[in-house]
């Protein structure tokens, strides 16, 4: 998915991407199983469960450094993007966490910190997006 | 700043491909630089005269555009 955003690129940045796209997979499968066993009571609390609920987060770092390898290796017009999506990403992600509090106050629906992860990614894609069409 | 790489490569009948895999950068990265849309690092100017057998002064000049400073 991010090498269609991401158009062409060299094959070290390919090969990079597709490692962390991978991760990124396995991740999404991990934190899926995991939820599954622990919400349907499938495990037992204790040891087993904690090591359940530890393993995404194990492969998280994983997938945390292979996209920072691929950040490292890229093209430098690359780096640039993914850097203004980062941040484009990242500062609305924090700045709804913040702000939505106060229209929770006022009424609005709880939000969970899943919610701003959702909004965080959301709008790392449209930075992608962006970046792409501006130095087309 | 201006640059003359779209000029360069023409004269060698390369495309954007072929210059971005001597370079080792996206063909995307060598359009936004033919077209001044972004600015290239120090090392990859350098990557590039060295590419053109040119010193960087005579492929780029340091004229005003909108690039990087977007």
């Amino acid at each position: 998915m991010l090498t269609a955003i991401c158009g062409d690129m060299p094959e070290r940045d390919r090969r990079n991407l597709n490692l962390a796209n991978v991760w990124m997979l396995i991740w999404l499968a991990c934190f899926g199983g995991a939820t599954w066993l622990i919400n349907g009571g499938l495990i037992a609390e204790g040891v087993v469960g904690w090591v359940v609920a530890a393993l995404p987060t194990v492969v998280a770092i994983g997938a945390i450094l292979a996209y920072g390898r691929y950040l490292r290796e890229a093209d430098e017009l690359q780096r640039k993007i993914q850097l203004q999506a980062l941040a484009l990403g990242f500062g609305v992600g924090l700045f709804f966490g913040f702000g939505y509090r106060l229209f929770e106050r006022l009424g609005a629906p709880t939000a969970s910190i899943s919610d701003a992860s959702v909004v965080i990614a959301f709008f790392y894609f449209v930075g992608l997006w962006l970046g792409r069409r501006k130095y087309a | 700043m201006k640059n003359r790489l779209k000029v360069l490569r023409a004269e060698r009948d390369w495309t954007q491909a072929h210059l971005a895999r001597e370079l080792d950068v996206s063909r995307q990265t060598v359009n936004a630089i033919e077209t001044g849309k972004y600015d290239p690092s120090l090392p990859l100017a350098f990557s590039i005269a060295a590419l053109f057998e040119q010193s960087i002064e005579e492929i780029f000049s340091p004229e005003q555009s909108n690039s990087n400073r977007r």
